[in-house]
């Protein structure tokens, strides 16, 4: 075939193929973080949605996706392809409470018939985290549930809701601690879970309006006398996030002190070197803790964070040492 | 940039239409081409660009400076200077941090109590690949198996952006030749192109991406809770996968690189329908084996100073291979391992060869029972490629035997027919494949584009949402 043929064949593969792809297009667009990418992809996603679905060309894309085991009118980050384990249903403590806690309580301390449950939640750091978990618990003693979802934060319930999946896990699960690692993908203006912008970023509204969403976010996960262990935002390679993470720390951190059951711990002093980033740490034996992106941990590093949780837990709440490998 | 993005599809477009426009006219094409290649390059980190240029400048240096020294000795020595300096930054990119925190646990307080510092270093994309083509050119420059190439086609050979990011492992010896005259625009391997995309869009969106989200990044994340069939399942998942995911990437680049009239060597041939594991790495990762055979392996003396000696150029052979796929304990191993697979095959040859050990009967059963094996050292071998560290690597392995009686999450009807498909494609009739690309070979522009236009949509369905990196960009 001549070299003009075949630019008609891929225009027409590529042009096709969009109009067909259109709403899920429009979909991943959506999921971008503000900035000037996505308002341009949704312009053009957009036009590619209204086409698909004045023709009733979404009928066939929507029908193609049920086939294929994809709900079309999921949650937009419901849909995120990450590995979060089953929830099995479990009895509520026949005294259990029902109502956030007035003032720190013990946890229980777990027998082999009666494992620990502890659920680790939130972003990509916290799916990487969740993995370790299971490393640093005692399986005898704990079971552990991971459930972070890449690209999620606590910014965009119309992308994905914590709030509301949080209570399905208290109501299903009933975890004694809930490990949250969020906030990454929060440098953005706050949403409604209809999508609407309720408090734009860079305003003075939006540290109180963020606070407000983690406390409301912490109080879920106690509400049934669970127990909460905030892991902060790491330093990171990229300084110019620097402010945006210890902006959102001192809210976590605030949040913690504030609420009963709640705790923190910092992974960002801890884990820098005379104030700057470093991908390694000083254990006794020097480990590398960050991967090449500068962002997310090695299998090292979330070991590690695992450990701090673990011991803050023991402070804090009194969890029985013999749950994890110190 | 990634292949399977609208970045890459609307970038492509605009070089298609750049290159066929300018065809006849060398010089611009070249230039335009190098630059296309390096925007490629700069789109995830415009600072590496420099490093390519680096790589491309030194290695071009080293290729004329061989070519204009007299004397055996004098050529050795420029060679070797020639490849330190070409290695050097793959060498401090890729290992210093390794070794540096290995001297520092291991031997700090043994040797003056020094250490090296700590740097945080980035590992350059693409970087393993096209400094072991620099080395090859110089190589063979030095061996008199190539001319001197001009600077700008040494520059465009190394920054091609078909292969610049996970090969295949070209040589200037099957490029260059390619970039000197103009490609014929009156016939386009259209039909070829679009399969080996296409099917390199399955492989890796439909079955890698599948099974790394359904089984792999489970089993491997979590190896000290699974259960025995999980471990099992999971380790071929990632056989799977990872072959999928490789052989689909340079599916894609051979393709793309067809579109624009150029061929690239093959760098896969069914696998894992090897009988042998010396026949799997003629088969797996073609173009790097025989990279380390020519410009490792036979160097090093080959199978011509004897017994032991081969079986040590052979270890160090794939040693060194495993070392290339990254700085860790667990390339290590996966490379010895296939070292010592290729040692124990060499042995048993010599021992039918002097008949002490009788020839396996040619019948059909003993053929799939040698591919059996074959697969299942190889997947052993791949629990310490795929696992974070040796000793998870040891985990995995251990649930294989401590882990049954308990129940199985991840093995589902939808994980086992992936599996199926992936092996399937080693086994499929090539007639099958050839008799398709004929049909469609039949096909108008429109009609041609509308078949892929379906087939694309049918892939992007089927597949996970979102887009997850090749296995090999971290290599």
């Amino acid at each position: 075939m001549a070299a003009g043929q075949v630019l008609v064949t891929l225009l027409i593969c590529l042009v096709v193929w969009a109009f067909l792809y259109g709403p899920e297009l429009r979909r991943a667009a959506d999921t971008h973080a503000e900035g000037p990418r996505r308002d341009v992809s949704l312009v053009i996603t957009g036009a590619l949605d209204w086409f698909s679905r004045t023709t009733r060309l979404v009928a066939l894309t929507d029908g193609a996706g049920r086939l294929a085991g994809r709900d079309p009118d999921a949650a937009l980050g419901a849909g995120a392809d990450v590995v979060v384990d089953p929830l099995p249903p479990i009895s509520p403590e026949p005294n259990a409470p029902t109502e956030p806690p007035t003032h720190d309580t013990d946890m229980r301390a777990p027998t082999n018939d009666k494992k620990l449950r502890v659920v680790v939640v939130g972003d990509s750091l916290a799916a990487g985290l969740g993995f370790f978990a299971d490393r640093v618990f005692r399986p005898a003693l704990v079971d552990v549930r991971k459930q972070g979802r890449i690209s999620t934060g606590l910014a965009r319930p119309d992308y994905f809701n914590w709030p509301s999946e949080m209570r399905y896990i208290v109501d299903r699960y009933h975890p004694d601690l809930t490990v949250v690692m969020v906030g990454e993908n929060d440098n953005q203006s706050l949403r409604s879970s209809s999508g609407d912008i309720e408090t734009e970023i860079g305003t003075p509204e939006f540290p109180p309006a963020y606070e407000e969403r983690v406390e409301h976010f912490a109080k879920i996960a106690t509400s049934a006398g669970g127990h909460v262990v905030w892991v902060s935002m790491p330093i990171i390679r990229d300084e110019d996030r620097w402010p945006l993470h210890e902006r959102q720390n001192d809210i976590y951190e605030a949040v913690a002190d504030r609420l009963p059951n709640v705790a923190y711990v910092d992974t960002f002093d801890r884990f820098s070197k005379d104030g700057r980033y470093t991908a390694y740490y000083d254990d006794g034996e020097v480990i590398q803790i960050r991967e090449a992106d500068g962002l997310h941990f090695t299998a090292d590093g979330y070991s590690l964070i695992m450990r701090l949780v673990a011991e803050i837990a023991v402070e804090e709440f009194a969890l029985d040492p013999r749950t994890f490998e110190g | 940039m990634l292949f399977p993005t609208i970045d890459f599809a609307l970038f492509f477009v605009v070089v298609f239409l750049g290159h066929w426009l300018l065809n006849h006219d060398r010089r611009s094409w070249r230039i335009f081409m190098i630059a296309a290649s390096y925007v490629f390059y700069a789109w995830a980190d415009w600072r590496y660009v420099f490093l390519l240029a680096g790589v491309s400048g030194i290695s071009q240096l080293a290729a004329v400076w061989v070519s204009k020294t007299d004397g055996e000795k004098a050529r050795m020595r420029v060679l070797a200077v020639g490849i330190a300096a070409t290695i050097a930054p793959l060498l401090y990119f890729k290992y210093y941090g390794f070794f540096a925190l290995e001297w520092t646990n291991a031997v700090e307080d043994l040797v003056f109590g020094f250490s090296p510092p700590l740097f945080e270093i980035v590992l350059p994309v693409g970087v393993s690949f096209y400094t072991f083509m620099a080395i090859s050119y110089i190589v063979d420059v030095y061996r008199r198996d190539t001319e001197v190439a001009a600077t700008g086609d040494v520059f465009l050979f190394l920054a091609f952006f078909p292969h610049l990011v996970a090969g295949p492992i070209v040589r200037a010896t099957e490029l260059i030749p390619q970039f000197r005259s103009p490609r014929d625009a009156r016939h386009v391997e259209v039909t070829e192109a679009l399969w080996l995309i296409l099917g390199g869009l399955f492989k890796k969106i439909v079955i890698a991406n599948f099974l790394a989200t359904a089984i792999v990044d489970p089993v491997f994340g979590d190896p000290v809770r699974i259960s025995a069939l999980d471990a099992m399942t999971g380790l071929v998942a990632y056989a799977v996968q990872i072959y999928c995911d490789f052989s689909g990437y340079t599916d894609i680049a051979i393709g793309v690189a067809l579109l624009l009239g150029f061929r690239f060597p093959e760098n896969f041939d069914r696998p894992y329908a090897a009988a042998s594991v010396q026949e799997f790495w003629r088969t797996w990762h073609m173009t790097l084996s025989r990279w380390l055979r020519d410009y490792l392996y036979i160097p090093l003396g080959g199978n011509r100073r004897g017994t032991v000696r081969t079986y040590v150029n052979l270890m160090i052979t794939m040693l060194l291979g495993g070392l290339w796929h990254g700085a860790a304990w667990h390339f290590v191993i996966w490379g010895g391992l296939h070292g010592i697979y290729l040692s124990v095959g060499q042995w048993k040859r010599g021992l039918r060869e002097r008949g002490v050990l009788a020839t396996p009967p040619d019948r059909p059963w003993m053929v799939w029972l040698q591919r059996l094996t074959t697969f299942a050292f190889v997947c052993l071998a791949w629990a310490f490629f795929r696992s974070d560290s040796v000793a998870s690597a040891f985990d995995l392995l251990g649930r294989m035997v401590t882990g049954w009686g308990e129940p199985s999450t991840l093995v589902t009807p939808a994980v086992l027919l992936a599996i199926g498909v992936g092996l399937a494609t080693q086994f499929t009739p090539r007639a099958i494949g050839t008799a398709i690309r004929e049909r469609l070979g039949t096909f108008g522009p429109v009609p041609l584009g509308l078949t892929a236009a379906a087939t694309l949509f049918a892939i992007t369905t089927l597949g996970p949402r979102g887009v997850a990196p090749f296995i090999y960009f971290q290599f």
